[in-house]
């Protein structure tokens, strides 16, 4: 959720991230058959342009550079209208698109790093609250700074998600591209002819696939038979997939037998679903299921600043090495910007922590960028 | 060498190219069927609908191969004459289930790979385009890429068809020869029901249609159930939908549906006669089934209707805003005035 920021902040960032788009125009990937994609723009004022075209990369820097809007987008799906109205553009196919959001991870140290902010008044505060107690204004936006734990954590599952593609899926290394979203998250695309036509009810069942759901003693031979069980080993047997993970975790030894004294110690077919529902949940990717069956979604662009956080989605050459912090942050430390800061924070930015209380503080122009970014600091003086 | 599909293949796959081209190359003029010779295939052809239509079974009877091509073409100049889309739908459904049947044991039994190879490429790539190999290295598995299985498998309602319940590997899913064919049942359905509604036939020879007439007058009208649906819950509604267009319906709707008639206080007979116009209904088997969940038979447990979780969860609910704090559909409306 984007809300209107106030005149300052605003002209503030429009400066820096028109200054970004300046310097960095080569940052900006093109996608593979541009002239087909839908482009959408996030202006500062909260307002989403759509059904947007460009035929070349040089149409649409200049487009950005006039514009300089806070969020750049770009349609998984390819086109043959891509400028008429959704059901109009004659779809030609989509990028299998992936999002892993610390959100969907659920982990125990976000509360610690979460901030809920009136989009009103930008009164912050560390508990959850559904009205601002200063303006009564009831739209709050939650913003997390992701700590070291959260980014290892975020890492783990974008490297879980892409060795179910290579493995399960059999796509190849040239056809995936894992880049960090700019603000929470990582997303991976999927650019393989094989998977490119596959519908929305298909692209679900993927996401079911990869997040472990619906996984049925059945798939196992295990069927539930008057109050109890039988069991007949599958032909297709459990080497592969998802059958595999759960047998290896259960360390059982493929046999009707040793399945047999499997169940029975544990209670039955009751107890071998749950089992299989508690394995699967845990090994599953935590995916957001809406982004990966949405066809016609338009994703941030590779290259583009994320106007949540004033940091760019970047891709990851290398995973296990890559900083968010540091590697998305393309705004300068040799400048000094005061600002205000709304509560009392401690992060890292560019190899560099910075604890900060509620006060005015003097601060490089990449802090500023990504605090106020965040609506968690106010610009206090600055001139460019 | 290469190897080719025998007359005996033709038998069993009469809609092949090879099959039309015999009867083509036969030079036989439509009138030919109004000689007498000809009548046992056009009996023949009779059988094999009311076997469909009337007892609910699926004719399984194999002759030779000119036999069978002639069979099959009246069969479907007298399904043009029947015309009625129902009829049409479950004799399709019969016929797709037939060729189901024949090639999972041709595929079972076929020793000469070669020969195997020859059926999955005819049937499935040239006629469905549906990539599929035998994986012999693999328990003689069938493989196929995971979007070509996707593809068809989406269109099953049941949990077993989701991909995470087959062995998936490296892009294909490793099938028996059982859900390989299955998954094509649709297409073959599909293929018989088009050949059936696109036949361009000026004019129907007279013994034709004195037999397909007789068939006609023995069908049981389509059966709509015209109780005013406004107080059933969607998912109820839709499934009753499906069955009004004779369309087939997976079990576990059947299931849901009868559970919840049989909860409402609906007799057995009453609930059997909402299955009839089901393209695959056996008066018998219905009848054994829906007594079963009544807890007349069997175990004696009478079933429950499924909750609306588990409704969610094999994709048959459709709810609306007026299922808004209900957990089962049998509280369907309990609260609206």
């Amino acid at each position: 959720m984007k809300k209107e920021i106030n005149t300052k902040n605003k002209d503030f960032l429009t400066t820096l991230f028109k200054e970004y788009y300046f310097k960095n125009l080569g940052l900006l990937n093109p996608p593979i058959q541009m002239p087909n994609r839908e482009f959408g723009f996030m202006t500062f004022d909260g307002k989403v342009i759509r059904h947007l075209s460009f035929s070349k990369l040089g149409s649409l820097k200049a487009y950005i550079i006039q514009n300089v809007p806070s969020d750049i987008f770009c349609s998984n799906a390819y086109y043959q209208f891509p400028t008429f109205p959704i059901n109009e553009k004659g779809w030609k196919g989509a990028d299998m698109i992936f999002d892993i959001d610390l959100n969907d991870l659920l982990l125990s140290c976000q509360k610690e790093h979460t901030f809920y902010i009136c989009s009103n008044c930008n009164v912050v505060s560390r508990d959850y609250i559904n009205q601002c107690y200063k303006c009564h204004n009831t739209t709050i936006l939650k913003n997390t700074i992701p700590c070291f734990r959260c980014i290892t954590s975020l890492k783990k599952e974008t490297k879980n998600l892409i060795e179910f593609l290579k493995k399960d899926f059999g796509i190849q290394e040239k056809n995936l591209e894992v880049s960090f979203s700019g603000n929470t998250g990582f997303h991976v695309v999927v650019c393989q002819d094989n998977y490119m036509l596959l519908d929305s009810k298909s692209r679900s069942d993927v996401a079911g696939y990869l997040m472990g759901r619906n996984l049925t003693p059945e798939s196992f031979g295990v069927r539930n038979d008057k109050g109890g069980y039988r069991i007949k080993i599958p032909l297709s047997g459990f080497s592969y997939g998802w059958r595999k993970r759960i047998v290896q975790r259960m360390k059982i030894p493929v046999s009707s037998d040793h399945l047999n004294k499997f169940i029975k110690k544990i209670g039955g077919y009751p107890s071998f679903k749950n089992e299989i529902d508690k394995i699967a949940s845990e090994i599953g990717v935590k995916i957001d299921p809406q982004v990966t069956t949405d066809i016609h979604r338009i994703f941030r662009m590779v290259g583009s600043l994320n106007g949540k956080s004033g940091l760019s989605k970047t891709i990851c050459y290398d995973l296990d090495k890559f900083d968010p912090m540091t590697d998305s942050c393309f705004f300068e430390n040799d400048k000094s910007v005061d600002i205000s800061i709304n509560i009392p924070l401690k992060f890292h930015i560019k190899g560099k922590k910075y604890v900060l209380d509620k006060s005015i503080s003097s601060v490089p122009v990449s802090v500023a960028v990504f605090l106020i970014s965040k609506r968690l600091a106010n610009v206090a003086n600055y001139s460019s | 060498m290469s190897i080719i599909l025998g007359k005996d293949d033709l038998a069993k796959y009469p809609f092949l190219e090879e099959a039309g081209t015999y009867v083509r190359e036969s030079h036989f003029d439509l009138d030919d069927f109004n000689r007498s010779e000809f009548l046992h295939i056009i009996e023949r052809a009779s059988k094999r609908i009311e076997f469909a239509l009337i007892q609910g079974k699926v004719f399984m009877d194999l002759e030779k191969y000119d036999i069978e091509l002639f069979t099959f073409l009246v069969s479907l100049i007298m399904m043009k004459y029947i015309y009625e889309d129902s009829a049409i739908k479950k004799f399709s459904l019969f016929e797709a289930i037939r060729v189901e049947r024949f090639l999972i044991s041709d595929l079972l039994k076929e020793k000469d790979l070669r020969k195997k190879n020859l059926l999955i490429s005819r049937i499935f790539r040239e006629l469905f385009q549906l990539d599929v190999d035998l994986d012999t290295k693999k328990n003689n598995l069938f493989k196929m890429n995971i979007s070509n299985y996707l593809d068809r498998a989406t269109q099953f309602n049941e949990i077993e068809w989701k991909l995470i319940n087959r062995a998936v590997d490296n892009g294909y899913v490793y099938l028996d020869v059982d859900e390989t064919v299955r998954l094509i049942r649709y297409e073959i359905y599909k293929l018989m029901y088009n050949k059936i509604k696109n036949m361009n036939i000026t004019k129907i020879p007279e013994q034709i249609r004195f037999h397909a007439t007789l068939i006609k007058n023995k069908l049981i009208p389509t059966i709509k159930y015209t109780k005013n649906t406004t107080d059933l819950p969607p998912c109820i509604k839709k499934a009753l939908e499906f069955l009004n267009k004779s369309e087939n319906l997976p079990h576990s709707a059947r299931f849901m549906l009868a559970t919840y008639m049989l909860s409402l206080g609906k007799s057995i007979d009453e609930v059997v006669s909402l299955f009839q116009n089901a393209p695959d209904f056996n008066e018998k088997i219905t009848r054994y089934q829906v007594e079963h969940l009544a807890g007349k038979k069997g175990s004696q447990t009478k079933y429950s209707v499924p909750a609306c979780s588990k409704l969610v969860n094999e994709n048959l609910c459709y709810a609306t805003i007026d299922c808004k704090g209900i957990t089962n559909p049998i509280q369907f409306g309990r609260n609206r005035k």
